[in-house]
């Protein structure tokens, strides 16, 4: 992969309006801050986010943004291989597609042909579509599966909206997953029990190789703290659980430093989930990346899923599921069932 | 390797003996220029999108071969309001009406390409008369090169370098040869800068050591499942830097390669997949 400070446009430096995104508030709100960003105009956002050949890791080194309508679903079931924390309606929204972070493993770099972030603006047409599934049903939404929402609020302001939409709907309860080290959105709103911040939570190490420009450990810890201090449920999540050779020591450090600085039983709940991907996206993963570990990894592929060995795989998640129930209750520990994913 | 397309010689001119390109004398279907290092290769490719994409398809087919070092560049003339050279950000076709877009991933600033150095342009089958929009550029080929070079390339290694040589003429021929390689002299510097920057980026894969690879699937009498995994294995090894040379070394010394049957091979791939983890 190239290198080097003077290679690369910032991040941001070219911004792409679809036409029709053009007038939209947040499309001229995001504009008038990115002033010295060139502005390409396109006719559809797929124009440039669906080129053939693009290269994520370089596109990554200097991520464009696309401002965009979204036209079609934006409200999708949620994958059998994510937790659903025993909600009978799991869904995710997808309002940005792709994050500032670059964690070596992320799906979306499976998932994504670009490695471009495109910000649908018009937020309230996903809100009319998740109000006539909530006629239907009550629903449990992940918000930031396809992107760091928090990361990007400042851009953005997409979780605070999420926020106040969900208060106003009482059948609705949201999670918004992220590495970010950002806690002033906690001061911004009022707290809903509703409203679930779940932190990824990751030992030092691997946090250091292979979850690039997101916060560190003790960042996340004093962000989730944080949150619940000011009354926010939250949730960590102990999930992907990454193989590396000294993975009992990184691990039990990990949860060492995680009890000593969180009120554990404060916590809403936890999940523990080993390392899992498609085969389709994990073969794209290792096309584009050849020298990254975590992608590279002999994984087994059952019912095409690639995860760790079993042996692997029961061991980190049994042992950290062994050292949080001496921290946690068990009914709060989630525990995903790879042997149920299809 | 540098690939430099032109539609005319008069346009080439200036990097042509910058560069000290020499000209292939064998039989090619376009004029073809080349550096002594084979570090650059540049094609005339005539007028017009079709002329341009078959001399883009021709160039990348012959000479194409390692593609994380390959960029294909445009340089050419245009019609357009300033004077000046710039960056293409936005390729529309006239006559479909398509837009392509190169990425626009490097910073080129030090080789005297700021941001305001970019600029939309059109393609259009036509030299134009006048400036339809008077922001855009206008000129007849790169269209068709980014669709030719879109099958080989990513978009962030095809670059469009157009310099401004009139406002859109009445009569072609009033746009001599001396003046298109004269507009061209004077964006030279600035396009060697350029090349310079290009050709110190390279993608390299890192690769794994295919004799071992294939000594040590012959000698496990792996079927073409399994060595896919053995090759899986390789390069899991060298992402993580680990001497697979010397797991294998450990193996024969173990009496357990090479394997006398299918089956054992199986088991010993297993103990290689073992001690790498």
């Amino acid at each position: 992969m190239p290198s080097g400070n003077d290679l690369f446009n910032h991040p941001f430096s070219h911004i792409y309006v679809e036409k029709a995104a053009s007038d939209h508030p947040l499309t001229q709100a995001i504009l008038a801050r990115f002033s010295k960003s060139v502005i390409i105009p396109v006719g559809h956002y797929k124009d440039v986010f669906n080129r053939p050949r693009q290269n994520f890791g370089i596109q990554k080194q200097s991520q464009a943004l696309i401002l965009a309508k979204n036209r079609g679903a934006s409200i999708f079931p949620g994958a059998p291989v994510c937790q659903d924390f025993g909600y009978d309606h799991f869904y995710y929204a997808s309002s940005i597609r792709n994050c500032i972070f670059d964690c070596d493993y992320c799906f979306l770099k499976g998932m994504y042909g670009s490695g471009n972030i495109v910000v649908f603006v018009n937020l309230e047409d996903t809100f009319s579509e998740l109000e006539k599934l909530l006629a239907e049903h009550p629903v449990y939404l992940c918000i930031s599966y396809d992107t760091d929402l928090i990361a990007l609020e400042s851009l953005t302001g997409f979780t605070s909206r999420w926020i106040e939409f969900t208060r106003t709907h009482k059948d609705l309860t949201i999670e918004i997953r992220t590495k970010s080290f950002r806690k002033d959105i906690y001061d911004k709103t009022e707290p809903c029990d509703r409203v679930i911040f779940a932190y990824t939570i990751s030992p030092r190490s691997i946090i250091e190789r292979y979850e690039s420009k997101t916060a560190t450990l003790s960042e996340r810890i004093a962000a989730a703290s944080y949150a619940m201090a000011k009354g926010f449920p939250v949730r960590l999540c102990f999930d992907p659980i990454i193989y590396c050779k000294d993975w009992k020591d990184a691990y039990s450090s990990m949860i060492q430093e995680v009890s000593e600085n969180i009120d554990m039983h404060q916590l809403k709940d936890v999940s523990i989930g080993s390392f899992r991907i498609p085969s389709d996206y994990i073969h794209k993963l290792r096309r584009d990346f050849p020298s990254s570990p975590v992608c590279q990894f002999p994984y087994e592929n059952i019912n095409g899923v690639f995860q760790y060995p079993e042996k692997i795989r029961a061991g980190m998640e049994d042992y950290l599921g062994s050292l949080l129930q001496n921290l946690i209750s068990k009914d709060r520990i989630y525990k995903i069932d790879t042997n149920q994913v299809p | 390797m540098l690939f430099i397309l032109c539609a005319l010689t008069a346009e080439a001119k200036p990097l042509i003996s910058a560069l000290s390109l020499r000209k292939d004398n064998t039989s090619c279907p376009y004029d073809t220029y080349f550096a002594e290092d084979n570090s650059v290769v540049l094609a005339i490719s005539g007028m017009g999108t079709v002329a341009a994409a078959s001399a883009t398809t021709y160039l990348l087919t012959r000479f194409g071969t390692k593609k994380e070092q390959d960029h294909l560049i445009n340089f050419g003339s245009c019609a357009g309001k300033d004077p000046g050279m710039y960056l293409i950000n936005k390729i529309t076709d006239d006559i479909s009406g398509r837009e392509y877009y190169p990425d626009m991933l490097y910073d080129l600033s030090s080789a005297g390409l700021s941001f305001s150095s970019e600029k939309a342009l059109t393609t259009v089958n036509h030299v134009v008369s006048s400036l339809e929009d008077p922001d855009q550029l206008y000129e007849m080929e790169a269209s068709g090169i980014f669709q030719a070079g879109s099958h080989f390339l990513p978009p962030h290694r095809m670059l469009f370098l157009k310099y401004v040589s009139d406002s859109g003429v009445e009569d072609p021929k009033s746009i001599t040869n001396a003046h298109l390689t004269a507009c061209a002299e004077q964006q030279l510097s600035t396009v060697l800068l350029i090349l310079g920057k290009l050709k110190n980026i390279s993608e390299e894969i890192p690769s794994i050591d295919e004799d071992l690879f294939l000594s040590a699937s012959y000698a496990l009498h792996l079927s073409e499942t399994l060595r896919h995994e053995l090759y899986q294995l390789f390069v899991y090894a060298r992402s993580e830097n680990i001497d697979i040379e010397k797991i294998l070394d450990g193996l024969k010394k173990e009496g357990r390669i090479p394997a006398p049957s299918k089956r054992e091979g199986k088991e010993v791939l297993h103990a290689i997949r073992e001690r790498l983890i």
